[in-house]
């Protein structure tokens, strides 16, 4: 989002806020959501695919959400109104493709509705196949998650995401030579799908509240959260906008504030630092290894001002809108050890994996036939857990590396715990109380996280092994 | 590491629903039975359990008080204390 964005959220949130009372707070935003998930989404090389992306991200939540319902359950009246409103959206923005280009919502000129509306018959076609198949269908919420875990897996690497751009040029007739994996950014996709997967696990284990699709899609495409979190868990979402009343006016400073403080932070210090931080293309060129140090400093300030920045704007704007999204940073650079920093940044996205991926795979090998011993299964779960969030940000060996570099941190850490407990006086008491000890064991942290970005920033391993070597005075 | 049933064996038999569960965070999670754990210390938030050993908690809980801990409810959000800890297993029973 840009400043002017942000602007204009602002003043729609401001007017949700005050207005939309009851269910019409929640119709205006899932309305306005949809329409952001269309505005905010950047031009591709691919022709109308900055529209067909938003669609099918519309398209995705309402498959879901049919695979999520109780079974046999009828299809309300109130719920058929949300899928003609959730269709009628992209064949409006199709018929408004002449306007002049001022007026369009979406990056590019939008496709000719003949096009949309055969897209829109066939959704709909798929999804009454599917509510009549979800009656007797368990399977339906494991082909939702297969389609959802396909999709990401395809979007997040470099060599599937090109070959998909070359089958899409063809379609379109355009270039084949040119396809790139960058041709398909989706917007908001990775955290849409974190969402949507969220709500078919607890499905799957009868934990999901029954929704409307009016609040489920509501959820999924909340606009302040569309572009970078959080990841909110819907039961929450839910209980929150069924409580909000009018907007009052301490409610409104303190989201306002939330917002300057996030705008302050993204566009004058992450912007500012970005004009130094480390990169793939100045990595290359510092020699001077005291210069290294300070460009690798400032690459690991402007990604916490960057990404809190936003989040602080998505806060405040839903808290003006009449959500209280969760927070997702605490301080992460102030923590004594990995553990805390690891429970202090990315919050919501670290309690997903734990909640989805590593408290099952912990359970299931500590009660099953064959029961490592407890090292063992920490060693296991703890790495596998931080791999798989290193390689929700790419599928490439950098991304991995990072992973292994904070799940291995992890695990001594944990290691370094468990011996302190076993060896309360290894270390002197003193100097287990010392001040100079905490500072120490900060300072330790943070170079540790801020080292573990150089494989995060530089794809190249090669040259990201030349940069640790650089930084050490090799 | 020891089940619940040797611990039971050791003499936690008839102890209340809070008492078994401060021995089995001091003894199996903390090695430090002489710890002393208040109701409203914070036990997630604060790092003392780490995501592994609440896994553990969890079975334990399972184990002994026949209730289901769903991987969801493994946060501090859910509960955070002793205290805490012992109305959601109440409430699920």
């Amino acid at each position: 989002m840009d400043l002017i964005q942000i602007l204009i959220f602002i003043t729609i949130s401001v007017l949700i806020g005050f207005l939309a009372r009851g269910r019409w707070r929640s119709w205006a935003i899932l309305g306005i959501s949809s329409l952001a998930l269309f505005w905010l989404q950047p031009a591709s090389a691919i022709r109308h695919l900055d529209f067909w992306f938003p669609t099918l991200a519309m398209f995705l939540t309402a498959l879901t959400w049919i695979a999520v319902r109780p079974r046999g359950q009828a299809i309300s009246r109130e719920d058929l109104y949300t899928f003609g409103g959730m269709t009628a959206i992209p064949i409006l923005i199709s018929l408004l493709r002449n306007l002049d280009r001022a007026f369009l919502i979406t990056a590019t000129r939008p496709p000719q509705p003949v096009g949309v509306l055969f897209a829109a018959l066939l959704a709909g076609v798929i999804l009454v196949i599917l509510v009549r198949a979800s009656k007797q269908n368990l399977l339906l919420t494991r082909l939702a998650v297969l389609l959802i875990l396909g999709l990401f897996i395809v979007l997040k690497s470099d060599s599937l995401g090109q070959n998909l751009s070359r089958g899409l040029r063809s379609w379109t007739q355009q270039p084949a030579e040119l396809a790139s994996a960058l041709d398909l950014s989706w917007l908001g996709f990775s955290y849409i799908a974190f969402r949507l997967l969220h709500t078919l696990r607890d499905a799957q284990t009868g934990k999901l509240p029954e929704l409307s699709l009016r609040a489920f899609a509501g959820y999924v495409l909340f606009f302040p959260a569309l572009t970078a979190g959080p990841i909110d868990r819907v039961e929450r979402f839910q209980k929150d906008l069924g409580q909000a009343g009018r907007l009052s006016a301490e409610e409104a400073i303190a989201g306002g504030t939330r917002i300057v403080v996030g705008v302050f932070k993204k566009f004058v210090l992450a912007d500012g630092l970005a004009l130094i931080a480390l990169n793939n293309s100045n990595a290359a060129q510092v020699q001077s290894s005291a210069w290294l140090w300070v460009i690798t400093y400032a690459f690991s300030l402007r990604l916490y001002f960057d990404f809190s920045g936003y989040t602080d704007v998505a806060i405040g704007m839903a808290q003006i809108a009449g959500v209280r999204l969760p927070e997702n940073f605490d301080r992460p650079y102030t923590r004594l050890n990995i553990t805390a920093f690891w429970n202090s940044w990315h919050i919501t996205l670290a309690q997903w994996f734990r909640t989805y991926f590593f408290n099952p795979l912990t359970r299931a090998l500590r009660r099953g036939r064959i029961r490592p011993p407890a090292p063992v299964v920490i060693f296991v779960t703890q790495v596998s857990t931080m791999v798989l969030i290193g390689l929700w940000h790419g599928i490439a060996w950098n991304f991995l590396l990072w992973g292994l570099w904070h799940g291995v941190g992890l695990f001594i850490h944990n290691r370094w715990v468990n011996f302190q407990r076993a060896n309360p006086d290894f270390l002197p008491r003193p100097l287990q109380k010392a001040r100079a000890m905490n500072i120490l064991s900060g300072l330790l942290t943070f170079h540790f996280v801020t080292l573990g970005w150089i494989w995060f920033v530089i794809r190249d391993v090669e040259q990201a092994w030349a940069t640790f070597a650089r930084l050490f005075g090799g | 590491m020891k089940r619940s049933t040797d611990l039971d064996r050791e003499g936690s038999l008839g102890k209340s629903m809070k008492e078994k569960i401060k021995q089995f965070i001091v003894t199996e999670i903390l090695k430090d039975p002489q710890r002393a754990l208040a109701d409203d210390e914070a036990l997630i938030s604060s790092g003392l359990i780490d995501s592994f050993s609440l896994v553990d908690l969890a079975l334990y809980i399972e184990d002994t008080f026949g209730v289901r801990v769903e991987d969801t409810d493994l946060s501090a959000a859910v509960f955070d204390t002793i205290s805490e800890l012992i109305t959601f297993i109440e409430k699920s029973k």
